[in-house]
């Protein structure tokens, strides 16, 4: 490896462990521990991608995956961060974005054309003439996007768990390292998370002192100390991606969403070096001075061999004295300060007699055809942003940059702290956090190591303070002595363009300021009409950049302009991070293998699995359900009616109870019958309905719709709180399971195993309700008549569901006793002209609009919902519910909510529709316009594909519409 | 040995198929099936120690609620908790759960066949249908299932399905969270067995394959798995 620096340089990389991988189909050598964008810097090979709209070379900016410079390709993969990403024995690497290879991308044409592709542009064209667009839009479809999805992918097992601390810590820098120190007390429990491979932070590879050993001994200092205290727990390759209200932070790892919760938090999220702004500041060698720091340190590589470094503050004069020590040679420190003030370390750069340059920035990199820089021309800055007319080229193969920083300020603002800037420093700072949120380190605009430590040790003491763990004086917010880092304007224009202030857009300094210029005034809308800021790495190196262009174009000040909301997740995350592992509740019969044993085919209503129907005979779907239906109205059949909601209502109010609850009566209830139980809501509205059961004087067993049983449920305490009645409400659902045994056969079949209760039509006529026993299994037995025939729904408690329906199936084994699913339940119900609750009623249907006035009390002082109804007696019905027939078996049957019409206007829709075996044609409901309610009127229903088709309306039920055969 | 099998009973838990197929051995408690352990070679008292579950649906269990339950329940002189969302063990090994101020659950001893349960279930209907004592029968037995989970990896287990802090520091001996758990709503009883971590989980019924299922992926990091009832014996035998 051509860039290799010797050991003790690469802490993070294992030499005794080398990796061989590919990068567009090149094999090259690594070490563990190395990111795939060190070892391809290691190998000299320095571009890694393609920019999104001008196919620029492309190559590390911060070696910390905070910019989409180095997106690459993984076999599984998109976007993947090559400086994040660790190279592993085989892995397959390609770049992204280009057309033919990536050394010589066609696309990077587009760069050409700049001109007439200025800020908005999109908006602006492609979509005149009128239908262009269709011819534009596949050719953008093809050229949008980086990465490739593989749609093949089996995902990866991914999955969450929750966390709970007293004290999280944000960042395992030197702040928060300290910080976690000083809080461990006692046994407050504290979590330390840090995105890097190890703790240290800046620690690990800046320049803190003129021998350059500080940091490593302050780094060892503190990682014994954290050692010493089993109360801290540290996550590191670990993320918090966001902040949420009361200190719930989302923290990703590789495969993990650990959702945390901290009674406090300490942000020590450090601050991010800015570019400076100049011609050509993207390509591949021009980086942040920490980026050839942290490849230095890091990872043992050279970035280079001759350096340039253009500065506004004293770091960039360490960053030289570490690549001297590295062995490049730095050909120039371009310092943007007139009269810069030197700190220790710079005049330990000043001494190795490196040449520096003051008041002069970079003007323009050169690359001289190559996909890297080659050189750096420098220029005397005469006034702001303004240079010379002549300049000086100097040779290159690095570029550094350190003119300034901005806080890592998001999670902070996202829990509710204000960015501010102040002229002076020409810093943003955060304001205003939240009592629960300290801030530690350069986030807190801190430099200096020392003022670090101690504000760290104040933020642990507030925060401990606030947990009564402590009761120390706090003392006051450290001051410190030293420059702000921040160079004003490091923003130099260039007639040719290409500087960069959005290097993930391809924005340029024109580019902002058109943007003012088209109207854009407002930083919110600069980044939306621009697309600042919106790309992978969300503003980070071009928010500040951006607010001073703004701030200048609108005469305003950079605080006045502001940056943009900074909104989670702080960093890409996995789809897999959001969608795994889920939970979806699956609730289950206790006769559900059963269903599966007889071949049924499940169906998912919420979060109940219930059979369809059952497979018979390799028949079709429709086949099978006819069948069904016909065994019922013939013989005898068998469903499952576990999922029906049911509420025991019990006291000695339970019948004034239901009286005000439901539309009927129920206050002369005999015990030993069940009544109809319709629901309306205060608005009149029909919102549920099922049976009252009274089994004693003070007890009711009511049932509901699978759906409905919780809101009813819900209902009835909310107006019980109100009525204080002496009645208890208890929701049963799922302590019992039933079955609806039905057909002309039902009580010979019940009969064989029912042997306490006298099953005659004169006994235990239609509408009564009996306890007995099936076998040895206590049953509530209902007579009810939801399909049409003699039936008896039959609840058991749920343990006994299998064995209940196993004794029914074998005692009806002899009269050839079927089961039947939910869809020949729906045929025979609308065969009855029973309504479906939520599918043949809606949010505005009133019991007269469904034919269900006769469930309305006339005489009940109150029930809910009583006083609308009565108010919308008094007008006439806008619609009606009405049963229709379709005598042509030709045209196309209809569904739900195909529309009823009159010429071309809506007057109506479906609400049910279906082929009945029983009667021989298709039957169904729908709303229509009372003048077309009376049987015999004709309506036209747009069908399936546009078909109009006529039907006829009928009387209900379709069927037997005496009712004998449910009351035999 | 006889072979019992569950699906000849007429009360069959939901995971009977599951513990079949896991080569469960059963043992019979009054009425009931249990799994006494699974045939499959493995050391169930040391997984119950590390990560275990174990199926106790078929257990009896019961509960009461209203404004008379507290006073009707002393008078039958159960022990109960001072506060809501505590559980006490009482002398004959049943534990009773204090929900809310007028709602208890009843579990029996899982170690043996009381028939208390069943007398308190029979006792409250009869005097409340005589005195009106306020006291309402609920079929727990029916309405949730009953899950034992126990070892030392249990609470760092129960944070990736549950959003409550159940860790044994954070939630006491005897104390009940009534909360989520892998989205379906559950009431989780800290009741250590000897000197080893576990809870009990109750649910939905209708939810049991869903919980049981959550629960074991949950548990697969920990190497955690079913155990049978001799396993919970033997943990506290081992005290």
């Amino acid at each position: 490896m051509k860039n290799r620096l010797p050991s003790p340089y690469g802490t993070l990389i294992n030499r005794e462990k080398p990796i061989q991988f590919e990068f567009e189909s090149k094999t090259y050598n690594g070490f563990q521990g190395d990111t795939i964008a060190s070892a391809l810097t290691a190998n000299n090979q320095t571009l890694l991608s393609r920019s999104f709209k001008y196919h620029r070379p492309r190559g590390a900016l911060t070696m910390a995956g905070q910019d989409a410079n180095t997106m690459v390709q993984l076999p599984s993969n998109p976007n993947a961060l090559a400086d994040r990403e660790l190279i592993s024995e085989g892995l397959k690497v390609t770049g992204q974005n280009y057309s033919g290879s990536l050394e010589k991308d066609r696309g990077q044409w587009l760069g050409l054309f700049s001109r007439f592709l200025p800020v908005g542009f999109y908006y602006k064209a492609f979509f005149k003439p009128r239908g262009i667009w269709e011819k534009w839009a596949p050719l953008i479809r093809k050229k949008a996007g980086l990465g490739v999805i593989d749609q093949q992918l089996v995902p990866d097992y991914y999955d969450k768990q929750y966390k709970f601390f007293d004290v999280v810590i944000v960042g395992g820098g030197p702040a928060g390292m300290q910080a976690a120190i000083e809080s461990a007390v006692e046994d407050c429990e504290i979590l330390l998370v840090d995105e890097n491979p190890s703790l240290g932070g800046s620690l690990n590879y800046s320049r803190f002192d003129v021998e350059g050993t500080r940091g490593k001994n302050q780094l060892n200092e503190l990682l014994d100390a954290i050692n010493a205290k089993p109360n801290i727990s540290v996550m590191t390759n670990a993320v918090c991606n966001g902040w949420f209200a009361d200190n719930w932070l989302p923290i990703v790892t590789k495969r993990r969403l650990y959702k945390v919760r901290a009674k406090q938090t300490i942000m020590c999220t450090g601050s991010l070096e800015q570019p400076a702004i100049f011609h050509n500041n993207d390509l591949p060698g021009v980086m942040m001075s920490s980026a050839a720091q942290r490849l230095v340190h890091l990872y043992g590589v050279s970035p280079g061999s001759q350096a340039v470094i253009v500065t506004g503050n004293n770091d960039g004069y360490g960053t030289a004295l570490d690549l001297d020590d590295a062995g490049i040679k730095i050909n120039v420190i371009v310092d943007l300060r007139d009269e810069p003030i030197y700190d220790d370390i710079a005049k330990a750069a000043v001494a190795r007699g490196i040449r520096i340059e003051t008041g002069t920035t970079v003007y323009a990199a050169h690359s001289k055809g190559a996909n890297h820089v080659a050189a750096a021309e420098i220029r005397k800055i005469v006034s702001q942003g303004i240079c010379a007319m002549q300049g000086e080229v100097i040779t290159c193969d690095l570029l550094c940059m350190s003119v300034g920083y901005t806080p890592t300020y998001q999670l902070a603002c996202q829990a509710g702290g204000q960015l501010t800037y102040d002229d002076q420093s020409a810093m943003f700072s955060l304001q205003n956090c939240p009592q629960s949120l300290q801030l530690a380190g350069s986030v807190n605009s801190l430099w200096s190591l020392d003022a670090v430590l101690l504000e760290s040790k104040r933020a642990a003491m507030i925060a401990t303070n606030a947990l009564e763990f402590t009761n120390e004086k706090v003392t006051d917010r450290v001051t410190e002595n030293t420059l702000s880092p921040n160079h004003p304007w490091p923003i130099f224009a260039h007639p040719k363009g290409k500087e960069f202030i959005d290097f993930d857009e391809d924005l340029t300094i024109a580019d902002i300021i058109n943007a003012t210029g088209d109207g854009y005034e407002h930083i919110q809308l600069v980044k939306r009409y621009s697309t600042c800021g919106m790309g992978p790495s969300q503003g980070r190196h071009s928010a500040l950049a951006a607010a001073r262009l703004v701030a200048a174009a609108t005469n305003r000040t950079v605080a006045e302009t502001g940056v943009t909301t900074a909104r989670p997740p702080f960093s890409a995350e996995q789809l897999g991070h959001s969608a795994g592992r889920s939970f979806y509740p699956a609730r289950r019969s206790n006769m559900h293998y059963r269903h599966l044993e007889a071949g049924a085919e499940m169906l998912q209503a919420g979060a109940w699995y219930r059979p369809a129907f059952y497979h018979f005979n390799n028949n079709d779907r429709q086949t099978c359900i006819n069948k069904e239906v016909s065994n019922v109205r013939d013989n005898v059949g068998l469903v499952d009616v576990s999922t029906l909601g049911g509420i025991e209502v019990r006291g000695a109010d339970a019948s004034e109870f239901l009286n005000r609850f439901y539309t009927f009566g129920f206050l002369k209830q005999p015990v030993g019958k069940a009544r109809y139980a319709l629901l309306t809501n205060e608005a009149g509205v029909v919102i549920d309905d099922g049976v009252a059961c009274r089994f004693g004087n003070n007890h009711y067993y009511v049932t509901a719709t699978t759906g409905g049983v919780d809101r009813v449920y819900q209902n009835m305490l909310k107006w019980n709180a109100q009525w204080r009645l002496d009645v208890d409400i208890a929701n049963v659902t799922s302590a019992y399971c039933g079955v609806n045994i039905a057909g002309p056969n039902a009580r010979a079949v019940l009969q064989k195993v029912c042997s306490d209760v006298d099953l005659s039509a004169k006994a235990f006529p239609y509408m009564g309700v009996r306890l007995g026993n099936v076998g040895e299994i206590p049953a509530r037995l209902i007579r009810v008549g939801f399909v049409g025939e003699l039936g008896y729904e039959i609840h058991v408690p749920q343990q006994y569901g299998e064995a209940l329906w196993d004794a029914l199936m074998s005692a009806g084994n002899e009269h050839n006793i079927q089961p039947f699913g939910i869809e020949a339940q729906r045929i025979l119900r609308l065969e009855k002209g029973h309504i479906i609750i939520g599918q043949d009623t809606d949010a505005m249907s009133n019991p007269n609009e469904v034919q269900m006035g006769w469930a309305v009390s006339r005489t009940k002082p109150f029930f809910v919902g009583g006083r609308t109804i009565a108010e919308l007696e008094k007008k006439p019905s806008l619609r009606c519910l009405v049963g229709f027939v379709i005598d042509d078996s030709k045209v196309p049957m209809p569904q739900e909510s195909h529309l009823v019409v009159d010429n071309e206007q809506m007057t109506g829709r479906v609400t049910s529709c279906n082929f009945s075996p029983t009667l021989g044609k298709a039957i169904g409901l729908a709303y229509v316009p009372p003048q077309k309610s009376d049987a015999g009127s004709v309506i036209e229903i747009k069908s399936l594909g546009g078909v109009r088709v006529l039907a006829k309306v009928v009387n209900l039920p379709f069927f037997d519409p005496d009712n004998a055969r449910q009351e035999l | 040995m006889t072979t019992l099998d569950p699906s000849k009973g007429i009360r069959r838990s939901q995971l009977y198929r599951r513990h079949i197929n896991n080569s469960a051995v059963f043992k019979q408690m009054g009425a009931h099936f249990i799994v006494s352990h699974y045939d499959n070679g493995n050391s169930e008292q040391i997984q119950a120690r590390s990560m275990a579950i174990c199926d106790l649906s078929t257990l009896p269990r019961t509960g009461f609620k209203g404004a008379g339950a507290p006073k009707w329940a002393e008078s039958q002189g159960l022990k109960l908790p001072n506060s809501a969302n505590m559980a006490a063990i009482q002398p004959n090994g049943c534990l009773v759960a204090k929900l809310s101020d007028q709602e208890l659950l009843i579990l029996s001893d899982i170690f043996s066949e009381s028939p208390q349960v069943a007398t308190l279930t029979k006792k409250s209907t009869q005097d409340h249908a005589e005195n009106d004592t306020q006291t309402y029968f609920l079929p727990r037995g029916d309405s949730h299932c009953w899950l034992a989970v126990t070892g030392d990896q249990a609470a760092e287990m129960f944070s990736k399905v549950c959003g409550v802090d159940l860790r044994p520091h954070k939630f006491g001996l005897g104390h009940i969270a009534q909360t989520s758990v892998a989205k379906t709503n559950a009431i989780v009883i800290r009741q250590d067995l000897g000197q080893t971590l576990s809870y009990f989980i109750l649910c939905d019924i209708s939810a049991t394959e869903f919980l049981w299922d959550c629960l074991l992926d949950a548990m697969q990091e920990y190497a955690g798995s079913p155990v049978g009832i001799r396993a919970l014996e033997q943990l506290v035998a081992s005290q």
